[in-house]
């Protein structure tokens, strides 16, 4: 009779454990497929950023100091098979570049700051992503079983976003108040 | 991958009925009618009978927007006010049939870490899940629960938005997640340019629920005597929900529409805003911005945020500890002596940012972005 009642408890300690590293194991793959998806999206986000504002040497009444200010850091923001590291300088550097030249640009042109805002908003989905997946990841259980698999450890993208965030109080992310600008869809 | 259809059909899940007027409420409408005025096709789920006659809400922002009702709410006491939330396995199995006919693009829940119809759609979501979260206060009890049952739901979050920074921080501290910082939105030109000036007796108004003591009414009533010592003819006005005994020199109109809002806020001298603790955000700090009356508010997190001037100009309006009378009643006196256009000028300015056609659309680029992190819907654009 004891033997059976062990044995019964066994079963449901087993099974209990076994949901449990499941249920784990699930949001360990949720998180990792949320960072990888996040950092594709980020990175079209970027991309997008970086082609509006060549879009901008284009401009009528341009003047080439600007134009050349802003288009080198552009490409350096664009450059295939940057490091981590050096995307996530070239893109600050974007940053501030267009932070400079804001001003002077005439206020119609609101397809670079929505673009910014897009990618701010990106970026800190991603790093949240990120961050949801680091603290899973350092669980024992995750490490001892190793339910995060083989995918590669996410990490966060650290950059400057530019005055075009939420740094300061809040500011619209796209256009301003009075107009409603819709952020135009995802292109491709 | 595929783009985003341009109208979104979004389902938006409120926890508060409508029955009673509240500021995720008053939100979620103005969102909805936000998101129908852009082009896209919201509808709201939300507890208890929505009628437009609803007392204290804006009939306009019924127009054309759908909405569901997950039927009556049960009044429960719960963060300092009492709140009609559902839950139960009759409520999950409308939320879910909600959700499997709804067909939405995304699902914006409010408040989801309530025990409600919120965390109920965010428990059954299948859809992208955006997530607004509006108290700055941590439900201690339900964030401890949060390390373990509700961990599951919260990681379901694809985007997460926060109405002030310090609704963010709780959401960084207590849920280990982040969001996208979008404040609560106002119908700014609803409220400019309604100034009426009077050449007589200076008044001061107070708008809130009068039988809830942290909306602080106490502390203002307890002022008066002192701000009356130098302006005897002051004239006091309250208004909103709830009876409770006021002193003969204070007016009280009870609840009131949102055009009388408008016109009782055109024509005040000082607003008050004394609220004690937890309030979320400061939307009728900014009603009062938006209308041009000078400010004295409580010196709370949430407050402060909307008051914070961008360019070091100082505060936009007078703030003073929460609770102190004798503190409340100096603010006050230093805005009747001395009148600051320039600073009501800039409250107003300040205010303009939070109309609804900047943070709605805002709240749309976060759901462009929490669409384009998750596989195309194949419910809705049948694409693949």
């Amino acid at each position: 009779m004891i033997t059976v009642q062990i044995l019964a408890l066994v079963i449901i300690v087993a099974l209990i454990i076994g949901w449990h590293v499941t249920w784990l194991a699930t949001r360990v793959d949720r998180a990792n497929v949320r960072a990888e998806r996040t950092w594709a999206a980020l990175d079209a986000a970027l991309v997008r950023r970086a082609q509006r504002a060549l879009e901008l040497v284009l401009m009528p009444g341009i003047d080439p100091a600007t134009a050349l200010l802003v288009s080198e850091a552009a490409t350096a923001a664009l450059e295939p098979n940057l490091s981590r590291h050096d995307r996530e300088r070239a893109e600050s550097d974007l940053s501030h570049v267009l932070d400079a030249v804001g001003p002077l640009l005439p206020t119609s042109y609101n397809r670079l700051e929505s673009e910014r805002a897009r990618a701010s908003i990106c970026r800190r989905l991603h790093n949240d992503a990120v961050a949801t997946a680091l603290s899973l990841r350092r669980r024992y259980t995750v490490r001892i079983l190793q339910l995060a698999g083989r995918a590669a450890e996410p990490r966060p993208f650290e950059m400057a976003d530019g005055q075009c965030a939420h740094s300061d109080g809040w500011s619209p992310a796209v256009g301003e108040a009075g107009q409603t600008v819709i952020v135009p869809a995802a292109e491709n | 991958m595929t783009g985003p259809p341009d109208s979104l059909r979004v389902g938006i899940v409120c926890p508060y009925s409508f029955d009673v007027p509240g500021g995720v409420q008053n939100h979620v409408l103005g969102l909805a009618r936000y998101l129908r005025h852009a082009g896209h096709r919201p509808c709201v789920l939300a507890p208890g009978e929505l009628g437009p006659a609803t007392e204290g809400l804006d009939a306009k922002n019924f127009v054309n927007v759908e909405f569901a009702s997950v039927g009556a709410a049960m009044p429960v006491r719960y963060n300092g006010s009492v709140a009609r939330v559902n839950f139960g396995p009759l409520s999950a199995a409308r939320v879910r049939r909600w959700l499997s006919k709804g067909k939405f693009d995304i699902l914006h829940i409010h408040e989801p870490i309530t025990p409600s119809i919120s965390l109920l759609a965010l428990w059954a979501a299948e859809q992208p899940v955006v997530a607004t979260f509006h108290a700055a206060t941590p439900r201690s009890r339900s964030m401890q629960l949060a390390g373990g049952v509700l961990r599951g739901a919260i990681e379901k979050i694809d985007a997460g938005i926060a109405v002030s920074e310090s609704a963010r921080n709780v959401v960084v501290q207590h849920l280990g997640r982040d969001a996208v910082v979008i404040p609560n939105g106002i119908e700014f030109d609803d409220f400019a340019d309604r100034r009426q000036l009077r050449g007589d007796h200076p008044r001061l108004i107070f708008l809130g629920r009068l039988d809830e003591p942290r909306k602080g009414l106490d502390v203002l009533l307890a002022a008066v005597p002192l701000i009356m010592k130098t302006w005897p003819d002051l004239e006091v006005i309250v208004a909103g929900q709830g009876s409770r005994p006021l002193p003969e020199w204070c007016r009280s109109l009870g609840m009131i529409s949102a055009e009388s809002k408008i016109a009782l806020l055109g024509s005040a001298d000082v607003f008050v805003a004394p609220h004690l603790a937890r309030e979320s955000f400061g939307i009728v700090l900014l009603e009062a911005m938006a209308s041009g009356v000078p400010i004295v508010a409580s010196e709370l997190p949430s407050f402060l945020d909307v008051l914070a001037s961008r360019r070091d100009e100082g505060r936009l309006g007078e703030v003073f500890t929460a609770g102190d009378p004798g503190a409340l009643a100096a603010s006050v006196l230093r805005v009747l002596a001395q009148p600051n256009p320039l600073r009501t000028v800039r409250a107003q300015e300040a205010a303009r940012r939070y109309d609804w056609s900047a943070v709605g659309s805002t709240v749309v680029a976060v759901y462009r972005a929490a669409l384009s992190t998750v596989p195309a819907q194949p419910a809705e654009t049948s694409i693949r």
